[in-house]
């Protein structure tokens, strides 16, 4: 039925089975528009946060997610200034999560803040020594070049393009594809590192607080980091996600494997950094604020064991992802981009719930905090809405170019992701 | 220009450009902002002009001095008057925001005043025209009406006391014990030990207490750590119920007998005791102050040597002659059981709560008629036939009765900040209009009884003055009191009470058996109940207080009785139940509630008493 | 804007508390309700997500009965006075700290709700309106008009009862005076508490009750290595309730006592 849209070249399932497949995702997000709306309406009481959880699952997984699209901008930097040729394969599948992501950020800090309404005051009064201005602004402009960076996509799509002057602006636009990658990179820069600078400055935080390089915190540079390392790790795994969901071949293997080399490169920088870090920050930041270390860790159940596993989750992929031998098979390539990935939830979870978490007044108790149905519900839109217009792109639009190629080759090696012909 | 698609398009296009370059599409920004400033319901403070009026806090006894910032004669806001000599400027948490009290969720302003009207003056008629076997008859010859006075002292009580006086059978009670009719001089003692009597949450007149904190050590015997406890300077945590014990055994140290009983069922040692009396007798003078649950260990001040010094009769104030002739003051527990058949309770002045089981019994069995004046549904409505609505401070014209701490007789008016909702009463009038007496200028004919005696000084607030009363003219002396003013007698002559008897206790040790032991907390403001609707600051919004409806438990306590922190729970006596919320807490001592008092909780538990919590 | 004026008169207000004075009464609290139109707490609030702008905390030395002993210690915004951390993370400004008298003020009308200043304070000072303010039938006659009552979803403070200082500036305007006289500006918790234990004054004058505090060694702030410079100064004979401002001397967790 919807055969004209979809792109010659490649099979897909039919409308039924698509819809089929849609239909849950639909559900989702209409439970997950159904909590935020009783947010909106009713008022944040409506989430578990309080005054002294005053950020809560929210601001963690928009965090988790910003870095996770990070892939967007680092593939196109990449690609486009650095030149890797094979990252051509996944760049319009990142841009498209890189969207979803932003996207799904911007959505629910919409309805994370007390008064939507007022979103616009920090473009209107913005105050110069603020983080969050700072990532305000970047996010916000961002999400635009990645709408911008999507059009071409949609535009390219089989019955679109017959429209001649949808054809003549995607060509046009994809000549600037270099400068919108340039903004990209240098907007991301920029946000990701104030994302992790909202907590470095906190100076009333010692838990979250760093020492200064220039006029930023060192988590600045470790959340760009990280977000770097992290980013090409989360394509990794969502395209090995994706071939495996619709049974086609659409990289080569050899992409993926580049993907996780250039994931573990940075982890490695990131690991031998955060360390570096952390150490002065247990030794010289902390007694300075007149807290000691141990008092970090000593309420349950945030114990020393936080940290180690931390490390871990990044240490661990490191180590595989730069062993060409195990990076060349699937299943230690793809799990340890899927560690890669937890390990950075990990690190946001530390920095936004268990910097809250940590009493800071000497008489202050430790406090406790899980999510709320509504607050759940709210995040699960995102994720429904990510899967419907990533289903939606796939479908129609050409996010895997090597998929046409992939598809008239025969199979090969065995340990790439099995193709079931026909689906 | 031809009407074509194109130059239509090219023409809003060129508009939208330009409107961009106008200041209009920034100015509706800013209005968007509007819509989140002015959300529906937002209050409308008052506007008008600010002044000054003074007035006497009568949510107790202790009756401080006010001043009320009005906007447009309505108070906004209450402090203290500094320069007063008793309340120094103090005002407690509940008199703070008492100006809100006038709205608070429930407050009842519809009720069967005809009806209420109507029997009590039948119930009048019959008692008095009531002969042996009369038909018919609604009071028997040997059932009495009566008037509960929930706060003694005051004015209304000689009105109660004057419509009783008219009625036969007609009785004026009291639950204020032994001794109602003495107070204490914090100033003039050095060694105070309180018996679990709440001295620095709420006791006496806080300005005065804090402000002679420091004459006097404080030794608070208390089971559980209540805020006097906590900032005592020696606390001594004595098994719950034990205080009268712990009397028992200080007096049985001051008469050098032995104290292994008191020793035994307090859980403190023979030793602690025994210095406790020595310090009570070389650290004078004295004051023992009983605690909610042990009122007859007055009498022990009379072997400290306090007596007469750090407890002093006090007089009333000057009362008009022809009043003498009216009921006498009957105490509630020497009324035979079953022998009231209509009885009216005041509860319009916050005063303490009696338990409703004592009460009941001395009604008759079958159809006894209660009649309660209230303004909150809280109290005794719950248990009341009729109840009819009052007014409560800021609205009343009423005066306050001295406190326990105020050794001089003193008399001042709560005047009325804003007026009362149409279909309140004010009780003693409605009382005696229906028993056929005019009451009505009561409170005048007082003040000229007190202006007439000619002792004393007047203690006005907005000039800070003080004056003796002969000093003043009648109208003046009326009119300062109207104002916001105090009178107060600075002549009379210091006598000790009347010789109490010290009571006898059979002490019992403490045993932990499978029921807790229900110890009641912050019995100050139990009085006061309820409170402002700002009072969530401190017990909900903040965990400063229990606040009412909740029970602390320790944890082990807590779990053993499969509830946890939050849960809601029913509190079990022998008396009956009433839903509470649980608190775990772990000051407080295994094996032991601490439940904030209220009606429904003294209902129940009386001063304390063996009790369950069950989860709900 | 506010920040830019230059002031006559450099005023540095301050708090001096004595919690050996303190017997947490709660009068302060209310008061303070009452002055800044505060609603009453909605019925499902807590103590985490109520709205209290000056809480009394009861605090003790982690020891138990007989040596056990307590102190409450009321807690307002402490107006730091370097490197406010608030006034630095607000993505809007809506924070402001008037130079000439170093409070820190809070602007509802500006504020967007995001927080952030919330995770920022380290004396959790700050408070957000989780739901709509109700006030019973008629209660909202006894609102303080010089207060603007907030509305839900944005963040309030203490302010040391800025209303009341506009005033004592009206008053001084119409008495011809350039400066207000000290007494005349007097936050209501200050006033309110009856134990005298609350004190505000000018901390540049020498004469100040908080100056006279700042110089006594049984004084103490708390947090102050975080280098935020609070204003209020606490004061006790104990020697372990001037361990309250530090926080590397705190109990070892153990199961709290409420409060």
């Amino acid at each position: 039925m919807d055969r004209r849209f979809i792109p010659a070249g490649v099979s897909r399932c039919s409308t039924a089975k698509f819809l089929l497949w849609l239909a849950p995702w639909a559900a989702l997000l209409a439970f997950g528009l159904y909590s935020a709306g009783l947010c909106l309406v009713k008022g944040l009481n409506q989430t578990h946060m309080n005054n002294r959880f005053a950020f809560g699952l929210w601001i963690f997984l928009d965090l988790t997610v910003i870095a996770l699209g990070a892939g967007a901008f680092f593939t196109g930097f990449l690609l486009y200034i650095l030149k890797r040729k094979e990252l051509r394969a996944v760049i319009n599948s990142a841009v498209v999560i890189g969207l979803m992501c932003y996207g799904g950020a911007m959505a629910v800090l919409g309805v994370d803040v007390g008064q939507p309404l007022r979103a616009w005051f920090t473009f209107w009064y913005p105050n110069v020594h603020s983080m969050l201005t700072e990532v305000t602004f970047c996010i916000s402009c961002y999400l635009t070049v990645l709408l911008i960076e999507y059009v071409p996509i949609v535009l390219k799509n089989r019955k679109l393009r017959q429209i001649p002057h949808f054809l003549v602006f995607q060509h046009e636009l994809h000549k600037l594809v270099y400068v919108f990658a340039g903004v990209g990179t240098f907007l991301s820069f920029f946000h990701q590192g104030s994302l992790g600078g909202l907590y470095g400055v906190l100076r009333g935080r010692p838990f979250a607080f760093r020492e200064e390089l220039g006029i930023w915190p060192t988590t600045f540079f470790l959340f760009i980091l990280s977000a770097a390392a992290v980013g090409p790790s989360f394509i990794l795994l969502t395209t090995w996600l994706v071939q495996k969901i619709s049974g086609k071949r659409l990289v080569r293997p050899q992409v993926l494997q580049s993907l996780g080399r250039i994931s573990g490169l940075l982890l490695a920088a990131y690991v031998l950094l955060k360390t570096l870090d952390t150490l002065v920050w247990l030794n010289r930041t902390t007694p300075r604020s007149g807290f000691l270390p141990a008092q970090y860790y000593a309420w349950k159940p945030f114990g020393v064991w936080i940290l180690a596993v931390e490390m871990a989750l990044f240490l661990v992929p490191m180590v595989i992802l730069l062993t060409p031998k195990l990076r060349a098979r699937a299943g230690w390539l793809v799990s340890s981009a899927a560690m890669a990935c937890c390990g950075v939830a990990v690190n946001r979870f530390v920095l936004t719930i268990q910097t809250l978490a940590l009493p800071t007044l000497s008489f202050d108790r430790f406090l406790q905090y899980l999510p709320s149905w509504q607050e759940t519900g709210t995040f699960l839109a995102v994720l429904a809405a990510a899967v419907l217009v990533y289903s939606i792109s796939f479908r129609y639009f050409e996010l895997f170019p090597e998929e046409r190629e992939l598809r008239r080759e025969p199979s090969g090696r065995p340990e790439t992701a099995p193709a079931m012909a026909g689906k | 220009m031809r009407n074509t698609r194109r130059n239509v398009l090219k023409f809003i296009g060129g508009a939208a450009a330009g409107a961009v370059l106008t200041p209009v599409p920034w100015r509706l920004i800013t209005d968007t902002a509007l819509l989140s400033e002015n959300w529906p319901g937002v209050p409308r403070p008052l506007r008008g002009e600010v002044s000054a009026r003074y007035t006497n806090c009568s949510v107790c006894n202790a009756g401080c001095a006010v001043r009320a910032r009005c906007v447009g004669g309505q108070p906004v806001s209450l402090a203290g008057v500094k320069g007063h000599p008793l309340s120094r400027g103090g005002l407690c948490a509940v008199g703070v925001a008492a100006h809100q009290l006038p709205y608070c969720a429930g407050r009842l302003t519809q009720g069967p005043v005809e009806a209420a009207a109507g029997v009590i003056a039948r119930a009048a008629a019959n008692c008095n025209a009531a002969t042996a076997g009369t038909p018919g008859a609604v009071c028997n010859p040997t059932e009495s009406i009566a008037v509960l006075d929930l706060r003694p002292g005051r004015t209304a009580s000689w009105t109660y006391r004057r419509a009783m006086g008219a009625v036969r059978n007609g009785l004026y009670l009291t639950a204020a014990g032994p001794f109602s009719g003495a107070a204490v001089d914090l100033s003039k003692t050095h060694t105070v030990l309180s018996l679990g009597a709440p001295v620095l949450d709420g006791w006496g007149t806080p300005g005065n207490v804090l402000a002679t904190r420091a004459n006097f050590r404080l030794i608070q015997a208390e089971a559980i750590e209540s805020r006097t406890a906590s900032l005592a300077d020696l606390w001594l945590r004595i098994q719950p119920g034990s205080a009268s014990a712990l009397a028992m055994g200080i007096a049985a140290a001051l008469k050098k007998g032995s104290v292994a009983d008191g020793a035994a069922a307090t859980g403190l040692t023979e030793r602690q005791i025994t210095d406790l009396a020595a310090d009570l007798t070389q650290h004078g003078p004295a004051l023992v102050l009983p605690g909610y649950d042990c009122p007859g260990a007055w009498a022990l001040n009379q072997l400290t040597g306090g007596w007469g010094e750090a407890v002093v009769a006090r007089r009333e104030a000057p009362v008009p002659e022809q009043w003498k002739n009216c009921a006498p003051v009957t105490g509630l527990e020497s009324v035979p059981d079953g022998s009231i058949r209509t009885l009216i309770i005041d509860e319009s002045a916050p005063g303490d709560y009696v338990p409703w089981g004592a009460i009941r019994r001395k009604l008759v069995a079958d159809n006894p008629v209660v009649i309660a004046f209230a303004w909150s549904p809280d109290g005794y409505r719950r248990h009341a036939l009729l109840t009819v609505p009052t007014a409560v401070y800021p609205e009343t014209l009423e005066d306050i009765p001295a406190a326990i701490d105020s050794p001089a007789p003193v008399f001042r008016l709560a005047a009325p900040l804003i007026a009362a909702p149409a279909g309140v009463v004010n009780p003693p009038e409605f009382v005696a209009k229906a028993v056929g007496i005019d009451a009505t200028n009561a409170l005048r004919e007082r003040a000229d009884a007190i202006r007439k005696a000619g002792r004393g000084v007047l203690i006005t607030y907005a000039d800070g003055r003080t004056r003796p009363v002969a000093q003043v003219t009648p109208e003046d002396f009326w009119k300062a009191l109207n104002e916001g003013a105090c009178w107060m007698d600075t002549e009379s002559r210091r006598t000790a009470p009347p010789a109490m008897d010290l009571p006898v206790l059979d002490a019992q040790p403490f045993e932990h058996t499978r029921m807790s032991f229900a110890v009641l907390a912050e019995t100050a403001t139990a009085a006061a109940a309820p409170v402002s609707p700002l009072m969530t600051k401190l017990d909900r919004e903040s965990n400063l207080r229990l606040g009412r409806s909740r029970a602390a438990l320790h944890p082990e306590t807590a779990r053993s009785c499969g509830t946890a922190d939050g849960r809601r729970a029913m509190l079990e006596t022998a008396l009956g139940k009433c839903p509470i919320e649980v608190v775990v807490d772990a000051s407080v001592p295994p094996g032991v509630v601490q439940v904030a008092a209220s009606p429904e909780v003294i209902d129940i538990c009386g001063a304390s008493a063996r009790a369950r919590v069950a989860p709900l | 804007m506010i920040s830019e004026r230059k002031p006559a008169k450099i005023c540095r207000y301050g708090m001096a508390v004595d919690i050996d004075k303190c017997t947490g009464c709660g009068a302060c609290m209310i008061a303070c309700a009452v002055e800044n139109n505060v609603p009453p707490g909605n019925p499902d609030a807590t103590d985490l997500t109520g709205i209290t702008w000056l809480r009394v905390f009861k605090v003790d030395n982690g020891e138990e009965y007989p040596r056990k002993e307590s102190v409450y210690f009321p807690m307002m915004c402490q107006q730091c006075g370097v490197e406010t951390p608030c006034y630095l993370v607000c993505p809007q400004q809506a924070v402001d700290v008037d130079p000439a008298t170093g409070i820190v003020f809070q602007m509802p009308e500006r504020c967007l709700g995001c927080r952030y200043c919330m995770a920022a304070c380290p004396y959790h000072s700050r408070y957000f309106n989780w739901w709509d303010p109700k006030w019973p039938a008629g209660m909202e006659k006894t609102l303080n008009p010089d207060v603007a009552p907030r509305m839900r979803g944005v963040v309030e403070k203490c302010n040391y009862c800025h209303g009341r200082w506009h005033a004592a500036r009206q008053r001084a305007a119409e008495a011809g005076e350039t400066e207000i006289s000290p007494g005349d500006y007097v936050p209501a918790c200050v006033e309110a508490c009856p134990a005298g234990a609350i004190q505000f004054g000018d901390l540049n004058d020498p004469t100040s009750a908080p100056a006279i505090a700042a110089k006594d060694p049984e004084s103490f702030r708390l947090l102050v290595k975080l280098g935020t410079d609070p204003k209020v100064y606490y004061h006790s004979k104990r020697e372990w309730a001037r361990r309250i401002g530090d926080p590397s001397q705190a109990p070892s967790p153990k199961e709290p006592s409420r409060g």
